[in-house]
């Protein structure tokens, strides 16, 4: 039995380890292709260095004398102004995939792969040179000698050629230091669950501050300042303490946000370098050339999902490589570079992942597709001769199929694309395929992901604010008359000698009927699917780094938005979808195109939503305002066929606001309704005395009261003209 | 020690026949609270009317505030808000249930778990009182409903309407769905 201590260090050294295995790979492929020197030479050897120092620290001799035979074939090499020899890499990194697999047995307490095939093919490759001083004094220090490396040297003798490892493609590192601690997603979870709570702790103090402002606010409308004199101070200093402890707690939140961050997510690259060894593998073993570049691996996500797309990306490599790039002479002969490009990117939009791997090979070749698909009998001949360019391309995603006459070790078994799509629909995303004959082959995956962050542009619309994703947002610029065409059902915009549509957000999310811009009101230039819009906004409040979270399943449909984030100081923003904005078709969506218009006055959410509810079934396009304020400055811009107002607002009452509106000349017949909480013959009588045409109480505000109420007033308002 | 009647003369016939019933009630009491049948609700008005939610489907009770409205979505939908680090859709009540009116306008949502595995907060004019209804009149007043209420009569003619909530966000739903 293994000594618990021993365990311990054995767990971390696997991760350890492996961490190096994969530099160690790195600098074995670059200097596949540059001279055996430098820092990528240094890497290599300081790499297997640590690999015997730590393995015989812990007692893990058999793989201490490994690696020195390791050392022994490469280091001799240094300073050459050669690349290192093909059939040496080779067997190095397939003995390097041996050495990982032995200690993670170890460490597994599994079946250890025997080592003697890996060694003798290390002889195989062992340059003619002495052997270095470093081993010999080793076997001195050790006093006893390599007693496993004799048994090895036994073994040798009657070993056979290596196989290749049966898994190229190791296991992750994740940045794993043996000082850390293994924590459970739940337990990560449950922290940001914590965490989201604080905020909602931090938000209720902004509460009780603005509490305190009003009661101040109070006082000073009582205009008795000798009397309250200590009471304000008391107040005064309770705002600032709440206000420093508020401030306090959103750092302490960001802090711990951050930190939760680099738990539960990490880099992409973790999962695309270890890619890089596989293409070197297939090309040794087809004849090919690929060059593998990434765009898009420090994006930082959900350590589950990376784990869960690390066999798809597999996949997908090993076959751009394998199935779709051409052999050099090929290549050559079509006229492009011998070597293959294989790409891979990586785009996070909002809580969208995007993966592309793409490669400029040969392309999907629908012949082949049917003839594979004849000779599994995947579909039926006659459905086959019917099918279009896109349905022969998903075939290749139906299990069982491979347009490989034999499998090879890479590819043509039949299992890969299908396993694909599972594992990625597994992740509720989706791939996609597109590919052009002769250019190349592109897979596009689609998936959620919850966690990450993405730069925001913030904005206001009236009283509300939403949220832009930045990769939409090509530049931004203030309205100038010169530059608009203003025509009869749309605007256009003067930019970069193109007429571009402008749409006003307020507008395009129901808010208000659309609005010509101002002159200098900001218009955003947005770009998504190809098209290019500008987008005029009240205000713009600034680009934020968010965490994009989905929307709750009650209102996920709306083509709207891609989520919602919290701001700084606590507070959600909605974050709209770029290709709803571009999408002008789905304007008619909104409703804009209904005849009958209201606007609904109220300070209460939910009055609001009760009143929205009743006048829609009328058939009635509803503008909301949660106060007078506001009211009016909708009143300026559009006409509305009544207004339905509450009595009870903070500021400017429905009152005032009934009697400014009569002072407007654009608004002097404007059918106005008052509801009000209170019953009262008092505040109905009122309410006609400043011009207005109904009065209801909010109890009898049932959908088909209101209705007959505003249809009322309207036909009163009618019958007085 | 004797207790000794605060009274000496006695009550007044009335007073004391008051008393007595008074103590009659108070000694059915704890036969009452041993009652495992009641279905303990959180009970609270809407407009004119009483409604009242199975205790058990209730999280919390917030104030009506730091809601995000959302531009767009369904009228019965009042907006967005967190709870507990989860965004929640707040829902108008009064509008799930085919729009009612209301006495004062709602200051509370009550975060409820309907049962599908995520919570949703429903809009109420005051902060709901627990109580307790029988369970068999429950299990009657269900057989004959098959809306998202169902009413139950209690002693004095008092009608509460029990929220079915599964029924009552299955219903609107389908009306979206329509």
């Amino acid at each position: 039995m293994m000594d618990p201590l021993l365990e311990n260090l054995l767990a971390g050294f696997v991760d350890e380890a492996q961490e190096i295995y994969e530099r160690v790979a790195r600098s074995m492929m670059e200097l596949e292709k540059a001279p055996a020197q430098g820092p990528s030479f240094d890497e290599l050897a300081r790499g297997l260095h640590t690999l015997k120092g730590s393995a015989a620290t812990l007692g893990l001799e058999e793989l201490a004398d490994f690696a020195h035979r390791m050392e022994d074939v490469v280091l001799p090499l240094r300073g050459s102004s050669k690349p290192l020899p093909a059939r040496l890499s080779d067997a190095v990194l397939k003995s390097l995939d041996v050495w990982m697999a032995h200690l993670r047995a170890i460490a597994a307490k599994g079946q250890l792969p025997d080592l003697a095939p890996s060694v003798a093919l290390l002889e195989t490759v062992k340059p003619d040179a002495p052997v270095p001083a470093a081993a010999k004094s080793r076997k001195k220090k050790n006093g006893k000698g390599p007693t496993a490396a004799e048994t090895l040297a036994e073994r040798v003798a009657r070993a056979p050629e290596p196989e290749p490892p049966a898994a190229p493609i190791p296991a992750p590192a994740e940045d794993a230091q043996a000082d850390s601690w293994r924590v459970t997603t739940r337990q990560v979870i449950a922290l940001l669950h914590e965490v989201e709570r604080l905020r909602e702790v931090r938000l209720r103090i902004e509460e009780r501050r603005r509490e305190i402002d009003k009661a101040l606010q109070q006082l000073d409308r009582l205009g008795i300042q000798a009397e309250t004199a200590e009471a304000r101070s008391v107040l005064l200093g309770v705002r600032r303490a709440l206000g420093a402890d508020g401030e306090e707690a959103a750092d302490i939140v960001a802090s711990m946000e951050d930190g939760l961050k680099t738990i539960s997510t990490m880099p992409v690259r973790t999962v695309i370098e270890p890619l890089r060894r596989a293409v070197r593998d297939i090309c040794k073993a087809t004849g090919k050339q690929a060059k593998l570049a990434v765009v898009g691996a420090e994006v930082s996500l959900d350590r589950r999902v990376l784990e869960q797309l690390r066999g798809p990306l597999v996949h997908l490599v090993r076959n751009a490589a394998d199935h779709g790039l051409e052999l050099p002479d090929v290549r050559e002969a079509r006229g492009k570079h011998p070597e293959g490009a294989l790409a891979i990117r990586v785009e996070q939009q909002g809580n969208m992942l995007f993966i592309e791997v793409s490669d400029d090979g040969a392309g999907l070749d629908l012949e082949q597709i049917r003839e594979a698909a004849l000779r599994r009998a995947l579909v039926p001949p006659e459905e086959l001769a019917n099918m279009s360019t896109q349905q022969l391309h998903q075939l290749i995603f139906r299990p069982g199929f491979s347009t490989k006459m034999e499998a090879t070790e890479y590819s043509g078994r039949g299992v890969g694309l299908d396993v694909v799509r599972n594992q990625i629909q597994a992740l509720q995303g989706q791939v996609e395929v597109q590919s052009v004959p002769g250019q190349g082959t592109r897979f596009v995956l689609t998936l959620p992901a919850d966690l990450g962050s993405s730069p925001v542009l913030v904005v206001r619309c009236g009283e509300h604010q939403l949220g832009l994703p930045m990769v939409a947002v090509e530049s931004s610029r203030g309205a100038r008359s010169k530059d608009l065409r203003v025509g009869r059902s749309r605007v256009q915009l003067e930019h970069r000698e193109q007429l571009i549509p402008v749409q006003d957000l307020g507008a395009l999310v129901g808010l208000r009927q659309p609005e010509v811009p101002a002159e200098g009101q900001p218009l955003l230039i947005l770009q998504s699917q190809g098209r290019t819009m500008a987008l005029s906004v009240d205000e713009v409040l600034g680009d934020r780094e968010l965490v994009i979270r989905p929307l709750p399943v009650e209102i996920r449909e709306l083509a709207a938005y891609q989520g919602a984030a919290t701001l700084a100081r606590g507070e959600l923003v909605l974050i709209l979808r770029p290709d709803f904005i571009v999408n002008t078709e789905r304007r008619a969506d909104t409703g804009l195109t209904s005849t009958r218009r209201a606007l609904v006055v109220d300070d209460s959410l939910t009055a609001r939503a009760l009143h929205r509810t009743a006048l829609e079934t009328g058939g009635y396009l509803v503008h909301t305002a949660s106060n007078a304020r506001q009211a009016l400055e909708q009143l300026r811009h559009s006409a509305y066929d009544v207004m339905v107002c509450d009595i009870g607002m903070d500021e400017m009452d429905g009152y005032e606001l009934t009697a400014a509106v009569r002072q407007r000349v654009e608004t002097d017949s404007m059918p106005i309704l008052l509801v009000s909480a209170r019953d009262s013959e008092n505040d109905r009588q009122r309410g006609l005395a400043v011009g207005a045409d109904g009065f209801l109480t909010k109890k009898d505000c049932v959908s088909g009261r209101l209705l007959s109420e505003v249809s009322s007033v309207i036909a009163r308002r009618k019958g007085a003209a | 020690m004797k207790v000794q009647p605060r009274e000496p003369g006695g009550f007044a016939p009335e007073l004391n026949e008051l008393l007595v019933r008074r103590a009659q009630r108070i000694r059915q009491k704890p036969a009452e609270a041993e009652d495992e049948n009641l279905l303990w609700v959180a009970e609270f008005p809407v407009g004119e009317e009483t409604y009242a939610l199975p205790l058990e489907t209730l999280r919390a009770a917030v104030p009506l505030k730091m809601v995000t409205p959302v531009p767009l979505s369904p009228p019965h939908v009042i907006g967005i808000l967190r709870f507990q680090g989860q965004i929640v859709t707040a829902l108008s009540l009064a509008s799930l249930l085919g729009g009612r009116g209301w006495r004062e306008d709602p200051a509370v949502l009550l975060v409820v778990d309907p049962g599908f595995g995520r919570l949703v907060a429903l809009d109420c004019e005051r902060i709901p009182k627990p109580s307790g209804l029988p369970q068999a009149q429950v299990a009657e007043a269900r057989a004959r409903s098959s809306g998202a209420t169902c009413e139950i009569t209690l002693a004095g003619t008092r009608q509460v309407n029990l929220l079915d909530l599964l029924r009552l966000m299955d219903r609107r739903q389908g009306q979206e769905k329509r």
